[in-house]
């Protein structure tokens, strides 16, 4: 039925072993993987014949993936998308996404601690507790730093609120991961707390703007560890500081960006960035195409999923054009 | 053709880097896989081998159990069936017809109840000797179903166990044999041995008297089978190695030996005649760890009946982050490993109590009476209070009886493999 026979030669369709590089009746170059991997199983490279018609590969056994379902907001100037991980039985990432006038946008992007009781819905309350606050500043003109601490415990206050049920793996408190961007003109305010990312995309100034509140930061920080070394830990995930009941008591980290040229602002959570970590990876993911904030969106979220996709992955971009906004 | 449905029981979420993989698959056979409901009716061929050994005479009410036992199991035997009945001593002899198999009818029902009516005990036992002989009348008879009854009151004394081992494995596959204990003479292990072999249940009957009424219960059982022939047949991916395949219910029997291979990620697991039944099955499988949100086909598995394919059922694997979803319990599969557990823990707590290990034997037959109440094994947890005195079921807190009758102790070690099936709520 199955078994090594499973294994043919895509030209001839004879039967191959799996270390065959050549086919024997025909001849055929088997051994070349990328293009027959493509086609075929993922996991083995047993030909496209190999998967049964149940998705699953007839050799090794791994199932083919089926794309998944995919939360999205066009602004037009800002897009968003989110979609659940393949690990995962529910989104535990959320976001909020709001055009404020013609040129100024909020986003919020949260990651809901897995390890934690309710984390999906600690991270939709502290998405949208968070982005109320920042959309009030910008129609009031009111300090984005200041709104920025304020959006934070607005958001910390909603997920103590968030009901939960203890269950035998869920001992944490419901808690989140938060990143928030309030863009105004040409000055951009962003704020966090984990290990959720801002990254500046722009074509001569490409980088990170956030730095993780994790285990391997820190290591990285102290000198103890190579940026390669501590993302390859286990421990490289866990978050040192996060938003929710037993949260440390300290301020968000806040910075702020006042781009002179034109670039793309992208939060994100581990979802994406497990993906392409390095700022010029991320752009790279994109391969120059100047795209609109949804395509870029898009693209980023297919690319999480294709290289890592255990995760769920959520990702807001922002176009910022300081030329082409009213000044500051 | 036999209907037959297979249902999956598991967590298929594992932590990362988890490589073992459980599930429990009950399988049901419908209403088509009762005799008479086939095509045709199954022809069958059943043999009787009763142990006429000299120790068979003492006391004399067993020899005249085994008779009448015998005469009963004859009178089960429906039209049209091909018998014979065999006695067993330190060689095997044909008791009715003289050669071959005769063709049930009244008339040759009465000439072989009139035939074992003579029989006299005297004689050893070599039990290889028995199935030997009912393997060659088998092998005669162009029937589909082959169903043997053996019964014995004594240890296989007058072979060596490599014999019985040599025999066992020339009539694996070709008949199948009930086995049954009469008094407190013979041997658990040794009948368990050669009922598994042959695919039987072993049990003991303790009272020469209940003997007619279980071989009647038995042959009717035999009779009622109409799927002569059926194998689990267990797909793993390559690089997979499947650590068990067990009968978890109604008894406990490890088929994982029984593997005859088909392909290189393929084995079929034979499981013998069925009637209108259900069995459950654990399987564990270790395969491969995989990243997170991978999904991998562990394991399927199909039933062949009649050399043909059918009902398949997935053992699925899907690795997670997240630990609500990877330490969830599965219910079926919890209980049977319970159930596991507790056919262990009796076996281990009455070696340790004939080696004199009183300690040993007390923890546990201890632990046995906890997983027995846990699980609802009513009957099993009756037969651990003739061994011992329980103070208190939920922690296993017991005291060895200071006298033991030996046939509670024998009925406790035969029957400690008897499962009960897993409670689900009704719906």
């Amino acid at each position: 039925m199955t078994g090594e026979l499973a294994l043919r030669c895509p030209a001839c369709a004879a039967p191959l072993h799996a270390e065959d590089r050549f086919c024997e009746a025909c001849g055929a170059e088997v051994g070349a993987p990328a293009p027959a991997a493509a086609a075929g199983c993922r996991a083995c490279g047993a030909p496209r014949d190999a998967i049964g018609d149940d998705g699953y590969c007839t050799v090794c056994g791994v199932r083919e993936r089926a794309p998944g379902q995919r939360a999205e907001a066009d602004l037009g100037i800002a897009a968003a998308v989110s979609e659940q991980g393949r690990s995962h039985r529910r989104n535990e990432d959320a976001f909020h996404l709001e055009r404020v006038g013609e040129r100024d946008v909020v986003a919020v992007v949260c990651d809901g601690i897995s390890t934690a009781a309710s984390g999906d819905v600690a991270a939709r309350a502290a998405a949208a507790a968070a982005g109320a606050i920042l959309a009030e500043a910008l129609r009031d003109g009111g300090d984005l730093a200041a709104a920025t601490a304020a959006a934070v415990h607005a958001a910390g206050r909603a997920v103590q609120e968030v009901p939960w049920v203890t269950s035998r793996a869920a001992l944490a408190l419901p808690s989140c991961t938060l990143v928030s961007a309030a863009c105004r003109g040409g000055e951009i305010v962003v704020g966090w707390i984990g290990d959720s990312r801002a990254y500046w995309l722009a074509p001569d100034d490409t980088r990170q703007l956030t730095i993780d509140d994790s285990w391997a930061a820190e290591q990285v920080a102290e000198g103890r560890l190579s940026l390669e070394e501590a993302e390859a830990d286990h421990r490289a995930h866990s978050i040192t500081r996060w938003v929710g009941a037993d949260a440390p008591p300290d301020a968000p980290h806040v910075t702020n960006l006042r781009p002179a040229t034109g670039g793309r602002l992208v939060l994100c959570t581990d979802g994406l960035w497990n993906a392409a970590s390095a700022p010029a990876d991320l752009a790279d993911l994109l391969d120059g195409a100047p795209d609109a904030p949804a395509a870029v969106a898009h693209r980023f979220a297919d690319a999480a999923m294709e290289l890592a996709g255990r995760d769920d992955v959520t990702v807001a971009v922002v176009d910022v054009d300081p030329e082409g906004a009213h000044g500051p | 053709m036999s209907r037959f449905t297979a249902d999956v029981y598991q967590n298929e979420f594992l932590p990362l880097g988890a490589t073992e993989v459980d599930a429990v698959v009950t399988v049901t056979a419908l209403d088509g896989a009762a005799a008479g409901a086939a095509a045709g009716p199954i022809r069958a061929a059943e043999v009787v081998i009763v142990d006429t050994s000299g120790s068979m005479a003492v006391p004399p009410t067993k020899l005249k159990a085994a008779r009448q036992a015998t005469a009963a199991a004859v009178d089960a035997i429906r039209d049209g069936v091909e018998f014979a009945i065999v006695a067993g001593t330190d060689r095997a002899t044909p008791v009715f017809p003289a050669h071959g198999l005769a063709t049930a009818s009244a008339e040759t029902r009465a000439q072989a109840k009139a035939a074992i009516e003579e029989l006299e005990a005297a004689g050893g036992t070599a039990i290889g000797s028995w199935l030997e002989l009912a393997r060659e009348l088998f092998a005669g008879a162009s029937v589909d179903l082959r169903h043997a009854i053996l019964v014995t009151d004594g240890q296989n004394q007058h072979e060596t166990p490599e014999e019985l081992e040599r025999v066992l494995a020339a009539c694996k596959g070709r008949f199948q044999c009930d086995c049954r204990g009469v008094g407190t003479d013979w041997e658990v292990a040794e009948l368990r041995r050669v009922a598994s072999a042959l695919l039987g249940s072993v049990d003991i009957v303790p009272r020469p008297e209940e003997l007619a009424a279980d071989f009647r219960a038995m042959t009717e059982r035999a009779m009622a089978r109409g799927t002569a022939d059926v194998a689990l047949r267990l797909w793993s991916p390559q690089g997979a190695t499947v650590a068990f395949v067990k009968q978890v219910a109604p008894t406990i029997e490890d088929l994982t030996e029984r593997a005859v291979a088909v392909d290189v990620l393929t084995a079929d697991y034979p499981t013998g005649a069925w009637g209108q039944e259900a069995r459950d099955y654990h399987v564990r499988i270790h395969v491969t760890a995989r990243e997170a949100g991978d999904e991998v086909l562990a394991g399927r598995l199909g039933l062949v009946v009649d050399g043909a394919l059918i009902t398949q059922a997935l053992v699925r694997a899907i690795w997670t982050e997240d630990a609500e979803l990877s330490t969830r319990i599965n219910p079926e599969v919890a209980h049977y490993t319970g159930q596991a557990e507790l056919a262990e823990a009796i076996q281990e707590g009455l070696e340790a109590r004939r080696t004199g290990d009183e300690a040993g034997a007390t923890f546990k037959l201890g632990r046995a009476v906890q997983l027995a109440a846990e699980g609802g094994n009513e009957g099993t947890l009756q037969l651990l209070g003739r061994v011992v005195d329980v103070d208190d079921p939920a922690t296993g807190t017991v005291r060895l009886k200071r006298h033991v009758e030996d046939v509670d102790e024998m009925s406790l070690d035969t029957r400690s493999t008897k499962t009960v099936r897993v409670q689900r709520p009704a719906s």
